[in-house]
């Protein structure tokens, strides 16, 4: 089998010129195809990919305020659709004052609950659940000038009969938010810290840390909740279930239909594309091989007559179908390189870093190879044994 | 003389009652053998004009044409049972004939049939090749010297003359050292003086490699003098049919 091999190799790059038209035909035809998946896999599927790295994307909202106990909140953890849940206190008890030794201004942020596996928080590894820890959003520890590790001050007010009462707390910065992650001011803190604050804002006494007031008789029941649903393909489902549960919630749902619409439009539009050239690529790559081997007839004629066997006539244009099936991938793989780089070049402004606009993985490399040499070997083999087929004396009379 | 008689002649190809018939309607063409026997070492020429079939006959011999019809076809190697080789056609065993081709026979065909992909050299050691002969072969050297092929050993066969092609062709068919050497009209496409040349060469190599040698021409003339034995292909023609017959 070797030396057939090695004989059709001989012959291969003897004519050159004819091998290089079909080298040429076949990367021209397959580095479109390329081209146009890198483009489905690169710029496309990158807004899907930003959809779905985007935690603000699954991120399901209370309209209004409700009345939720603990056990709903439970329940709601447990449901395979939802990767995180957290319960809100009032908006108006959730404000808290912030002081630092190293900035002169107080800054008044919004405390956010927060817990383990928080989707805002995926640079914290612990998030705070001391009631004396807090993480800051990158704006918030900017104007305040503090650190990780830092402590600052807060206090929040309450009036009592006409009368402003103030209360402090030390809390330490066990964190800072990224910028991407939350973009206000803002501050996370455990929640038990939101719970005291709106009891000490209600009236009540926090007797961990020695906030005065009345003693609370219960905790009642949570106004909100920070929902996150495991996917951007559970936030509708859930936001339906929500709804149906009788709570008003909002969404990115049309932002995210939106791109997933554009997603399957282009996904169809490439298909359609796709599918058509690769029947042209696949008739096309037979059609040359099947017709190289009826050129090839004579000279395989003279083989048989020279006693090579019908699996090695068989073999002669399958390896040739084989050579400009890798040299044809070759120059595709060149082609579209070349195509990508033009493209990024025009839209390098428009482009986030890290951003491509066409991009392949190693797996589409090798699936296309796979799939263009079985292409050539099926349309080579075919045309192989039809020219066994035959008696070798039909040939040779005519060289 | 008396050794010669002495000698038990090998018997190569005993065929008897083989027909190959091709096309149809009004242009059918049959091709009788009626009694064939060649023995090893035999050096015989197939006469007839051109066309009648002097090349199907030689196919026939050379196991690249299936015949139609046969009573016998086999073929013998020594210590071995004779081969079948209708049979072998009749059960499409290709590979078998394949090998009796590589192993046993040489071919020269009327305009040589050489591989333009590959060298004189490289052509000329095809059959050593397929083999897994060695390259290197003093009786190769002395065929090419003797063929005056030294300086055109790295060429491509396309920038030699049509009777250097033919004696490459000759080399080919001998570098092996077949039993037999089957030539399809030698030096058809050579002037009378290059054909003599050429075909005294032939003749001569074969006979001190006691080679089996079956030559096809449409003319005895050029032939007559190298001792070869002659047989008729005799045609008759009608409005449908082109029937010849071995005489």
């Amino acid at each position: 089998m070797l030396k057939i091999s090695k004989l059709a190799a001989r012959d291969y790059f003897y004519e050159w010129q004819i091998s290089a038209c079909y080298v040429l035909a076949l990367g021209t035809v397959l580095g479109p195809l390329l081209v146009l998946f890198g483009l489905k896999f690169g710029i496309v599927g990158s807004m899907v990919s930003q959809l779905v790295e985007e935690p603000r994307n699954r991120e399901i909202r209370p309209v209004s305020s409700g009345r939720y106990d603990i056990g709903w909140f439970y329940a709601m953890h447990k449901r395979g659709d939802v990767s995180f849940i957290v319960p809100r206190k009032r908006n108006l008890a959730a404000n808290i004052q912030l002081k630092s030794k190293t900035a002169k201004k107080i800054l008044d942020v919004e405390l956010i609950p927060t817990a383990k596996n928080d989707p805002l928080l995926p640079n914290i590894v612990n998030p705070p659940t001391d009631i004396h820890w807090l993480v800051l959003s990158a704006s918030a520890a900017n104007k305040l000038a503090v650190h990780a590790g830092d402590v600052i001050d807060g206090s929040i007010t309450r009036k009592v009969k006409g009368q402003t009462q103030r209360v402090h707390l030390k809390l330490q910065v066990h964190g800072i938010a990224s910028s991407a992650s939350f973009i206000r001011d803002g501050a996370f803190g455990s929640l038990s810290l939101l719970e005291a604050m709106e009891h000490y804002r209600d009236g009540y006494a926090v007797e961990e840390i020695d906030w005065p007031g009345e003693k609370l008789k219960s905790k009642g029941y949570y106004t909100g909740f920070r929902l996150f649903a495991r996917t951007i393909d559970d936030v509708e489902p859930l936001k339906k279930w929500l709804n149906e549960q009788g709570v008003n919630v909002r969404t990115r749902a049309h932002e995210i239909g939106v791109v997933k619409q554009l997603d399957q439009n282009l996904t169809t539009v490439y298909w359609a594309i796709a599918l058509t050239s690769l029947i042209g690529y696949v008739l096309s790559l037979g059609a040359s091989l099947w017709a190289n081997v009826d050129r090839k007839y004579k000279e395989l004629c003279i083989l048989r007559l020279a006693g090579f066997r019908t699996i090695e006539i068989i073999c002669f244009p399958i390896v040739q179908s084989l050579i400009t099936a890798v040299l044809g991938w070759v120059l595709a793989i060149i082609i579209f390189h070349l195509a990508e780089f033009t493209m990024a070049s025009i839209m390098a402004e428009q482009l986030e870093s890290g951003q491509r606009v066409c991009r392949l993985l190693l797996r589409h490399y090798v699936l296309a190879l796979f799939f263009t040499c079985c292409s050539a070997v099926v349309a080579a083999l075919l045309a192989g044994v039809r020219a066994t087929k035959s008696e070798p004396t039909e040939g040779l009379r005519e060289l | 003389m008396s050794d010669y008689f002495s000698k038990k002649k090998t018997l190569l190809y005993n065929l008897y009652k083989v027909n190959r018939s091709v096309g149809s309607g009004n242009a059918q063409f049959n091709m009788a053998i009626k009694n064939l026997r060649i023995y090893q070492g035999d050096k015989i020429a197939f006469i007839g004009e051109s066309g009648c079939g002097k090349s199907t006959l030689l196919d026939i011999l050379a196991f690249i044409a299936q015949p139609t019809q046969s009573e016998t076809f086999n073929f013998y190697l020594q210590d071995q049972e004779p081969i079948n080789i209708f049979s072998e056609w009749q059960k499409r065993h290709f590979d078998p004939l394949s090998q009796l081709r590589r192993r046993y026979i040489g071919y020269v065909m009327q305009t040589g049939g050489l591989l333009p992909y590959l060298t004189v050299k490289e052509n000329i050691l095809l059959s050593r090749y397929m083999l897994n002969l060695p390259e290197e072969d003093e009786a190769v050297d002395k065929l090419i010297t003797d063929l005056k092929l030294e300086r055109h050993l790295n060429k491509s066969p396309s920038v030699l003359s049509i009777g250097e092609r033919q004696r490459v062709a000759i080399a080919r068919a001998l570098a092996h050292k077949p039993k037999i050497v089957i030539a399809d009209e030698p030096t058809a496409s050579l002037d009378p003086y290059s054909a003599k040349l050429v075909m005294s060469l032939f003749v001569n190599l074969t006979e001190q490699f006691n080679i089996t040698l079956i030559i096809a021409s449409h003319d005895w003339q050029p032939l007559k003098n190298f001792g070869l034995h002659r047989y008729y292909l005799h045609t008759e023609y009608s409005s449908q049919l082109t029937e010849t017959s071995l005489i």
